[in-house]
């Protein structure tokens, strides 16, 4: 049987009642939101709220779940509005306390410091990737560091392959520009 | 070849950031998380919806409210002074009335003055009836004198007149008629002589 049968079974089983089976996903996909998630929203190192609001959102939807696509794309589209909504509560947080802001910077750069590769890089490529606006971003981690297929991230994203197309292109232009000097 | 360094970049920033911390995410705990979930919506929506319609009442009321602080102090102010007003006012209708009640009272005074004067009084009443019994008896006694001849029931009439009403001028009368009949008797009959006499003050 396919991952996607697998999947189909555990989301019949708990439309019937079975909640074991919301078990059985919880443990299989949160290692991946959780990696998403992180990506998403610029390696912060704790995503454990946002993985908590996917799944509690998935365990209140999961019945409505029509099967038009995979379990995993779903989540992940639920990973993706989750993350857009943090970021927009992050940045209505450091709209209001500007330490926030320093507190997240210090945050991060500990997490760089404790890995044996450039820090430099990692801190070039992440500062590059927050400039990036979610619209621009989304592709990039779903394409680049999740490496999806684009027909799966335009469902995702609800996007159209051209649209696709379009900001990716855009948005490697942006990182271009950003980490001139490290590409070249 | 520009998108391969590209990717290259972030993936090796993906694995410098490393994995993220450890979830310690469980469907028990999600499943607690939902219930609570629904019950705070359960809850959350009733109080809101009621939280709103007390706000819109209270902004109903306010507004239903047309006066500003300013009006407002000067309704108070003239509230205050038509208070006022209408205490003097009392004040002059309560004096009114006390000299009103002054002037029937003093009305009914001369009133029952005036009934009291028109009562006569019972000693010069007693007076004037004592008056009149003795010119009763003097009238008789002249009659008896003057037009019957008995002289001595007119003497005694007339001594009678002396001896209960000596203060009245009847008494005096009565000893003229006495003192008459007496220089009378020797010479000349009282029926001669032509004149007749009648009492006086009849």
């Amino acid at each position: 049987m396919t991952r996607t049968g697998d999947d189909q079974i555990l989301v019949e089983q708990f439309k019937q009642g079975d909640e074991s089976a919301f078990d059985k996903i919880v443990k299989e996909f949160s290692a991946n939101i959780a990696v998403l998630a992180n990506r998403l929203l610029g390696w912060p190192g704790e995503v454990e709220d946002v993985v908590q609001d996917v799944f509690l959102a998935a365990f209140t939807g999961l019945k409505r779940f029509r099967g038009d696509c995979s379990l995993k794309s779903w989540l992940f589209t639920i990973t993706i509005n989750k993350c857009r909504s943090y970021r927009y509560r992050q940045m209505l947080r450091l709209k209001i306390f500007s330490r926030a802001a320093d507190k997240d910077s210090s945050l991060s750069a500990c997490a760089a410091d404790q890995r044996p590769i450039d820090s430099e890089i990692f801190e070039r490529v992440r500062r590059a990737m927050k400039t990036l606006s979610p619209k621009y971003r989304e592709p990039i981690v779903l394409r680049y560091l999740q490496e999806l297929p684009n027909e799966q991230i335009c469902r995702i994203l609800g996007l159209s392959e051209n649209a696709l197309q379009v900001r990716l292109n855009r948005a490697r232009k942006h990182l271009q520009e950003k980490l001139k000097d490290l590409i070249e | 070849m520009t998108e391969d360094k590209i990717k290259n970049l972030l993936q090796v920033a993906d694995r410098a950031a490393g994995e993220p911390g450890p979830t310690h995410i469980s469907a028990a705990a999600i499943r607690r998380h939902a219930g609570h979930r629904q019950l705070i919506i359960n809850i959350a929506a009733p109080a809101a919806i009621a939280a709103i319609l007390l706000f819109a009442s209270i902004i109903v009321i306010q507004a239903a409210r047309p006066h500003k602080p300013s009006e407002q102090k000067q309704i108070v102010s003239l509230q205050q002074e038509l208070k006022h007003l209408q205490a003097e006012t009392d004040a002059v209708l309560n004096l009114v009335q006390q000299v009103l009640e002054e002037e029937r009272q003093t009305e009914r005074l001369n009133d029952l003055q005036a009934t009291l004067a028109s009562i006569p009084d019972p000693i010069e009443e007693a007076q004037r009836q004592v008056d009149k019994t003795a010119f009763v008896l003097v009238y008789q006694a002249d009659r008896l004198y003057r037009q019957s001849n008995q002289t001595d029931s007119a003497v005694h009439a007339y001594n009678q007149v002396i001896k209960l009403f000596p203060q009245t001028r009847w008494a005096e009368v009565a000893r003229q008629r006495l003192t008459e009949i007496e220089n009378r008797k020797p010479n000349e009959p009282h029926s001669q002589g032509g004149q007749r006499w009648k009492p006086r003050n009849v």
